[in-house]
């Protein structure tokens, strides 16, 4: 098996040659992303929707609307399941005389998985990138590494550390490159799960979930017919307002979810200025989990019109979420009381396709630096 | 037949792939193992044959030893929340991931360029990934060794495959599946040992198949079968054509290149019982054969003379003898009549060896030589039981021999292409163990003892078959030790080199003493239960194959062959004699 990572080689080289390398002890070190990256998103993109006092579907006015799922023998809506992953590596800092950068290693993909009318899964499409990331103008050959990574071809990419993209500076505040490698990879990540999810090609009533709250741009997926987002990690914050008798009722959402009863949903909010409707399914009754917040996922409608939707459709896209909770990725997910099955297969999907770190530390290796070097 | 094979055999790339190899970090294939998936739908058994690509365009050959269905739930729990919490109607949405495993014994591997550029195969473990198809027939033969045989055949002109069954496949495949003659009628290995509690007469229908098999296939004039028939009167019918066969039994014997035929050339001795006096009729089960020869034991039978010793008192005495009193005084009593010595002269008959003089005198048990009178005493207590009070009424005090014969002159006489059947099935125990002892012992001295023209005269091979061996070599010393497990110990190691052939079957090979059962070249295992497949005897078969043996069906065995590199499941044609007892008992 020939090294994956042989394209980043002379990009190191150039590093190695140019600047001092102090390598990651003992080989590359994966970064993890804390706290849960999923609710940090879903926290930045809400952040002007602290308070969801709009309702966004017509005729229903009630906070709760009990269903019965819908199953895939009776009606197969919910087709193509949308997922992404990214696992970054440090690979050392180096040092320009006085100045230094990290340099991180990515590995980032996206799948899309289709369930046939049996119920069993296939991948539709699946992408995947090895990313070299560093603070590009902490160092002054950052513009030539970046160059040779991106004649190495399509599997390789170079992606500058400190760049601003509107959602890594925020969710990995501070100018530290190191702390912001993993959000970065993430930020990267959400991009081919937006490129495929814009491009797959489905038939009509096909829909398409994809997995965390909808992207900042939502005008990019203004053709894409029948898709939403489902949230398993979702912001605490908001604060919602009940319909009901005398100007209704001001609830957070602990109490929001608390009332919410099993194989329900909420009403729809209105979010981003009613470009998305907002609300929450509980997939598994209250008294087999530990926590209100357990068991529900918060789905995210886009909405261009900014027209009430309809809360037909709202039932059916909810009782068929609920028809998804079996089963579950128990054991091998935390989050698997809110995982949809197929979204963690997607998840499987890329990780499955990604270089194992047993691998990508024995492929990965400063060239011409040796055991002593180190030392000294 | 090789070049018949090859010319029908479709060519792997057109036949469908059903998996690929899988090898992972915990379940890393080997030169002797490896894993594939299977793709949904497929459905593949143990003991399928399937083949998997492998270097260099060779393709390796397994049996499929196991199957298993992997999934991502990481424990029961999982299932079980994933079932909404243990509801068991409930419907999944999506069907948990989960794979089919196939765990294989690889048996072989071909190089199909000419000429080869690995004769000796490529023995490196099946990789990861490489399509893995159902065997086709030319591929069977080639996975079990069989080409092997029709490559000699072809070479030196020598039929040497004998049909031993049908290999049937989950994909429909049907295959002749062959013995090695050199290997079953010596001289590289000889002797067969079939075992189990696969349903009545299954042991000895395939026997019968067998050696019906072996005289079609390798000439039967140069061969003579002795049948000891113990059960009912399954085997006193062997010449007559079984009515209403039905077609598909037909067409198993054909597409192994048989004919179903009866027994031709049978010979039958039957016993003689307490009322053959009067009536004439031997002591069996049933109707008597239309022709037949009884046969008797008088004293003079059983201790013989100076020319043609007999099988001996010894034969007659189950019973412990540590310190080999009884031993020494059956030596006494034997010398003393072959020799005619004075004392033992009076001595023609089991009366008077049981009741007078040298043994007893006046109702008194007496001292011969340095054997006590107390043991004189209980010896003539054993045999009176055998041969008087407890006998079927085989052992007479005179044998008229137009009327009954002397067993070992009748084994003496045994040609090639004859076969004997010896009805054994109402004696009791030790009247059993004398006669099966005296047709082995008869036998070995025919063939140990012959001169090189004499060897010319005999049958170059005899097959003898035994049912329950177990009795006359039992694993364990016991009570029921006696001196015939030294004949059958002789046999065992000694037959493939004379010519003499056991073909043995029993119910638990555990209960057969490890010599015997361990010279048997080839071993067919029907149904068994586990507490039995635990005995060291089933060794040579691999544990989770055992597993499967629990559940064989009526008509299904598993054969060993030293040819073979892991034991196959075959299937049988029924015998084409009227077998009375199979169809009474529901076969």
């Amino acid at each position: 098996m020939r090294n994956p990572f042989e394209g980043l080689r002379p990009a190191l080289e150039v590093i190695t040659r140019e600047a001092r390398v102090l390598p990651a002890t003992g080989q590359a070190i994966e970064d993890l992303v804390r706290p849960d990256h999923e609710e940090v998103i879903d926290r930045l993109r809400s952040v002007h929707d602290k308070v969801l006092d709009v309702l966004l579907e017509a005729p229903n006015r009630e906070p709760y609307v009990e269903l019965r799922p819908i199953h895939r023998t009776e009606r197969h809506l919910l087709r193509y399941f949308l997922d992404g992953s990214a696992r970054t590596f440090f690979l050392g800092d180096v040092v320009e005389g006085t100045r230094r950068t990290p340099v991180h290693v990515a590995q980032i993909g996206a799948a899309a998985v289709f369930r046939k009318d049996n119920g069993q899964i296939n991948v539709a499409q699946v992408v995947r990138q090895i990313v070299l990331m560093m603070d590009k103008n902490a160092v002054s050959f950052g513009e030539e590494v970046q160059r040779i990574v991106s004649q190495a071809g399509p599997l390789y990419a170079f992606h500058d550390t400190m760049a601003e993209d509107g959602e890594t500076e925020v969710t990995a505040p501070g100018k530290e490159p190191r702390s912001r490698a993993a959000h970065k990879a993430h930020h990267l990540m959400a991009r081919l799960e937006d490129e495929i999810g814009r491009t797959l090609s489905r038939e009509e009533g096909q829909w398409l979930v994809l997995d965390g709250s909808l992207g900042k741009d939502l005008y990019s997926w203004r053709d894409v017919p029948q898709f939403f987002g489902v949230t398993k990690s979702f912001s605490r914050e908001p604060i919602f307002k009940l319909p009901g008798a005398r100007g209704g009722q001001v609830i957070n959402l602990y109490e929001l979810l608390v009332g919410l009863p099993f194989s329900a949903r909420t009403c729809v909010f209105s979010a981003r200025s009613g470009k998305v409707g907002v609300w929450y399914v509980r997939l598994r009754e209250q008294r087999h989990l530990d926590y209100p917040l357990m068991g529900v996922v918060k789905v995210e409608f886009p909405n261009p019109s900014t027209e009430a939707i309809p809360s037909e459709l709202i039932d059916e896209i909810s009782a068929a979420l609920i028809a998804e909770r079996q089963v579950t990725p128990h054991g091998k997910d935390i989050r698997w009381h809110a995982h949809l099955y197929p979204i963690y297969l997607a998840e499987q999907a890329v990780k499955n396709s990604f270089v194992s770190s047993e691998v990508l530390k024995a492929g990965l290796k400063w060239p011409g630096i040796t055991h002593d070097r180190i030392i000294r | 037949m090789a070049e018949e094979l090859e010319k029908d055999a479709v060519a792997p790339s057109e036949r469908r792939i059903v998996g690929k190899a899988s090898a992972t970090e915990r379940d890393p294939n080997s030169s002797e193992k490896f894993s594939f998936w299977l793709a949904p739908e497929e459905i593949v058994n143990p003991f399928d044959i399937i083949e998997a690509e492998q270097m260099e365009g060779t393709r390796t050959f397994g049996l499929v030893t196991n199957i298993k269905q992997i999934t991502d739930a990481p424990s029961h729990l999982s299932n079980f929340i994933s079932n909404d919490f243990g509801s068991p109607t409930s419907t999944p949405q999506t069907p948990r991931q989960g794979a089919n495993v196939g765990e294989v014994s690889v048996l072989a591997n071909y190089d199909p360029s000419e000429p080869k550029r690995y004769p000796m195969g490529i023995y490196m473990p099946v990789q990861s990934d490489a399509p893995v198809r159902f065997a086709d027939e030319a591929g069977i033969h080639v996975a079990l060794g069989i080409d092997k045989m029709f490559e000699y055949e072809k070479e030196y002109k020598e039929k040497i495959t004998v049909p031993a069954g049908l290999l049937r496949m989950s994909n429909g495949t049907k295959v002749g599946v062959y013995l090695d003659k050199r290997y079953v009628l010596g001289p590289e290995g000889a002797h067969v040992n079939i075992a189990g509690i696969s349903g009545l007469a299954t042991k000895t229908s395939y026997a019968m198949f067998l050696i019906q098999s072996i005289l079609q296939t390798i000439g039967a004039k140069d061969i003579a079968v002795i049948l000891l028939n113990v059960k009912q009167n399954d085997l006193l019918v062997i010449d007559r054509p079984r009515k209403g066969m039905k077609p598909e039994e037909h067409e198993m014997w054909e597409f192994l290149g048989l004919r179903p035929q009866p027994f031709e050339n049978v010979r039958y001795l039957l016993p003689w019982g307490k009322d053959t006096q009067t009536t004439g009729l031997p002591n069996c089960f049933g109707e008597p054969p239309d022709q037949f020869q009884t046969y008797a034991y008088s004293l003079e039978d059983v201790i013989g003379n100076r020319i043609h010793p007999g099988p001996g008192l010894g034969l007659l005495i189950r019973v412990p003898d540590p310190w080999d009193t009884l031993g020494a005084l059956i030596g006494e009593i034997q010398q003393g009549i072959i020799n005619q010595e004075p004392k033992w002269k009076s001595v023609t008959t089991w009366d008077a060896l049981l009741n007078g003089p040298p043994l007893i005198d006046k109702g008194v048990p007496q001292t011969v030589k340095e054997v006590r009178a107390s043991s004189v005493g209980r010896f003539i207590r054993i045999l009176r039981r055998v041969v008087k009070n407890r006998q079927s009424g085989i052992f007479v005090e005179q044998r008229a021999p137009r009327r009954a014969a002397n067993l070992g002159e009748e084994v003496r006489k045994i040609e090639g292409g004859q076969t004997m059947v010896v009805d054994i099935a109402k004696l009791t125990d030790e009247e059993r163990a004398l006669v099966f002892g005296h047709i082995i012992q008869e036998i070995y001295a025919m063939y140990a003892e012959a001169t090189v023209d004499e060897r010319g005269e005999l049958p170059k091979k005899v097959i003898i078959f035994v049912d329950e061996l177990n009795k006359y070599a039992p694993a364990r010393r016991g009570e029921t030790e006696s001196s015939i497990l030294g004949y059958v110990l002789d046999i065992a190691a000694r037959g493939r080199s004379l010519g003499v052939i056991l073909i043995s079957a029993e119910q638990f090979m555990s209960e057969v003493h490890g010599q015997v059962v361990g010279n048997c070249s080839t071993k067919v295992i029907g149904r068994s239960d586990s507490s039995e497949l635990a005995d060291a005897a089933y060794r040579f078969i691999a544990q989770d194959v055992k597993a499967h043996l629990t559940r064989l069906d009526k008509g299904e065995l598993l054969l060993a062959h030293p040819i073979y590199r892991q034991p196959v499941k075959i299937e049988f044609p029924r015998p084409a004699f009227e077998a009375i007892g199979h169809e009474r008992l529901g076969w």
